[in-house]
């Protein structure tokens, strides 16, 4: 198990470092410099000038080696400096971080609780009525792009019960109360096709596992049928459940970032747009790192998951 | 002598389009058995009649702006209504149709290609060329799609074709995935063991055996990325990114909506609800046709 581990976390940093050497390579070779866009405020722009910017941002040096400054300071901790306001890339990142991470665990337990539950219904309630209303509005909720939900919410709430979410982001520990104000809407936002997408797959997990020999075992035995759904049946389908979810947190990290614009929350995703439209490249390389080794994680611990819940995965 | 001819020359002409007639066979079937995919094939067939058509069925200019017919609701003359530079909205979705269905089918199309012949070249080839490009590939989905839509789409400046590439990098290693199993599991068949042992080239087994096997999932697959595709341009075009202004773009229209929102709620409803229904429709359109061909798939 730990071989594992081990295993999956060095074949994780070896795609990272592949995806961070794409990127950066990338975002050199496009047009949009970023020295001239910093010095075009000043008017003329001189030889010496540019130069002289280059060498202060050290990007004078050819992207190999440039590469290797940057991967031999990330090592040690040192993410660089933003080429626009030179404050530490570090210091900017953990500032957003939390935002990002409080709106994405607050969607995700939103729709896990809601999901589950409602698709072992659905799987339950099986060719019913119940179940065929509960597939429309599932596949409804994978359908709708979530930033129109979020726009026709506000508008809503703007028009008819005349209320806003409050301005000027506060963390949960200045204000807990503006704090849940502010994120319970995009949270919910976000939440929908996670949870539209969890519903289905509970369902067809569960109504698989519902059809299967040893279920029948144990209603002959004579348990009640509230043990069975969720002592039996539900345990077993969760391998698939959790799949889904380990899959769909990377379209939740991708999510974020427009809803982040359109609450105007300081997160991690408003910070890539913002530094990728400046080609702030410390900032975009950082962000887009972490949001790898974020999907990466997940993924990892949605493995280690499959084995603590199913021994035969466990001790193969 | 002279019957047994005709027969033989009935036999020849059917031989000839069992192809044809089996995938006939097959729609008439799929209409049948799943309504909900056949209504979706409507609603999309709809919609990229609208597209095409735009100019006879939109009434207005998408692009005309009018200072007098300023944020109006919805009336006789503007079915939907106008937005705040007096363009009327029924004509934008109208054209906006024709963004979304170009960059959707161009992109998955694209995609659908180069993600296959990927796949094809990985399965079968094996060893290093399939190691190289599964690297590659886990590259691109180690990052989530969105961000790394944004980053392409961000860097090569907005317009649909930068869009259309964005996407298409993003949507590849999906394909390739599939395909590349796909051939794993053709390639210890039978029978290409037998076109192997008469001298078939790799080129042939690939195309002959190996692509026939595998459209049922690349199907699915792709049907379900339309859906996606069209949202992922959207969204991009919602951040700014995507396709430029004055082109009527869905996702565009909802973000000048969403500085509208109290004083024209009719500008956030309708792109979104275009929006909606098309990707819904294929994601029906990618279920249905998934139940459809499941039992063909499990053998």
């Amino acid at each position: 198990m730990a071989e594992y581990i081990i295993r999956r976390l060095f074949y994780g940093v070896i795609v990272l470092f592949i995806m961070i050497t794409f990127i950066f390579v990338i975002m050199r070779a496009v047009p949009g410099d970023v020295v001239l866009l910093q010095l075009s405020d000043t008017g003329n722009i001189s030889e010496e000038q540019v130069a002289a910017l280059k060498t202060e941002l050290g990007l004078d040096k050819s992207v190999a080696g440039q590469l290797f400054d940057w991967l031999k300071g990330a090592i040690q901790g040192d993410l660089g400096k933003s080429l626009w306001s030179n404050r530490s890339v570090n210091e900017m990142i953990s500032a957003r971080l939390p935002v990002t991470l409080e709106l994405t665990f607050l969607s995700s337990i939103i729709a896990i609780l809601i999901g589950i539950p409602i698709g072992v219904i659905s799987a339950v309630k099986h060719n019913t009525f119940i179940d065929q209303l509960l597939r429309l509005l599932s596949i409804g909720g994978i359908s709708i792009p979530n930033f129109w939900i979020a726009l026709v919410l506000l508008t809503f709430l703007s028009l008819v019960f005349n209320w806003i979410p409050p301005l000027g982001y506060q963390s949960f520990m200045e204000n807990p109360v503006v704090n849940i104000q502010q994120m319970i809407l995009p949270a919910i936002c976000l939440a929908i096709t996670l949870c539209a997408s969890i519903v289905r797959m509970t369902r067809s997990a569960v109504l698989e596992v519902l059809h299967s020999d040893f279920i029948r075992t144990v209603r002959s035995k004579g348990a009640i049928e509230r043990i069975v759904i969720y002592k039996h049946a539900l345990r077993n389908s969760l391998i698939s459940v959790i799949t889904i979810i380990g899959l769909q947190i990377g379209s939740l990290l991708g999510g974020a970032v427009v809803i982040e614009s359109i609450f105007s929350l300081p997160g991690l995703g408003s910070l890539i747009f913002e530094s990728v439209n400046s080609r702030d490249y410390p900032v975009v390389q950082a962000s887009v790192l972490l949001f790898g080794a974020m999907y990466l994680l997940v993924n990892l611990i949605v493995d280690i998951t499959y084995g603590w819940i199913d021994p035969r995965i466990r001790n193969s | 002598m002279y019957q047994v001819q005709i027969k033989s020359q009935q036999q020849v002409i059917v031989k000839k389009h069992t192809r044809l007639l089996k995938l006939l066979n097959d729609c008439k079937r799929f209409m049948v058995t799943q309504k909900i995919g056949f209504a979706s094939i409507l609603i999309i067939f709809f919609t990229i009649v609208v597209a095409i058509f735009a100019p006879i069925i939109a009434p207005y200019d998408p692009i005309d702006q009018n200072r007098d017919a300023f944020l109006d609701g919805p009336s006789l003359q503007h079915l939907m209504g106008t937005d705040d530079l007096g363009r009327d909205v029924f004509s934008r979705i109208v054209y906006g149709a024709r963004i979304s269905m170009v960059v959707g089918f161009g992109s998955i199309f694209l995609s659908l290609i180069i993600g296959t012949i990927l796949g094809m070249v990985s399965g079968y080839f094996g060893g290093i060329t399939d190691m190289i490009i599964q690297r590659l590939m886990d590259a691109i989905l180690a990052v989530p799609a969105l961000i790394l839509a944004l980053f392409i789409a961000a860097l090569l400046g907005p317009s649909v074709v930068n869009v259309i590439i964005a996407i298409v990098i993003v949507s590849t290693p999906q394909f390739a995935r599939i395909v590349r199993g796909e051939m794993l599991r053709i390639r210890e068949m039978n029978y290409v063991e037998a076109s192997r042992s008469i001298g078939a080239n790799a080129f042939r087994i690939i195309f002959k055996h190996g692509l026939p096997n595998m459209l049922a999932p690349i199907i699915v697959v792709a049907s379900l990325g339309f859906g996606s595709a069209i949202i992922a341009e959207a969204s991009l075009s919602f951040l700014g990114i995507g396709t430029p202004p004055p082109n009527p773009s869905w996702g565009l229209m909802l973000s000048d909506a969403s500085r509208y929102m109290e004083s024209g709620p009719w500008l956030v409803i309708f792109p979104g609800l275009a929006l909606a229904v098309l990707v819904l429709a294929f994601n029906l359109l990618g279920d249905a046709l998934r139940d459809f061909l499941d039992p063909k798939l499990s053998s």
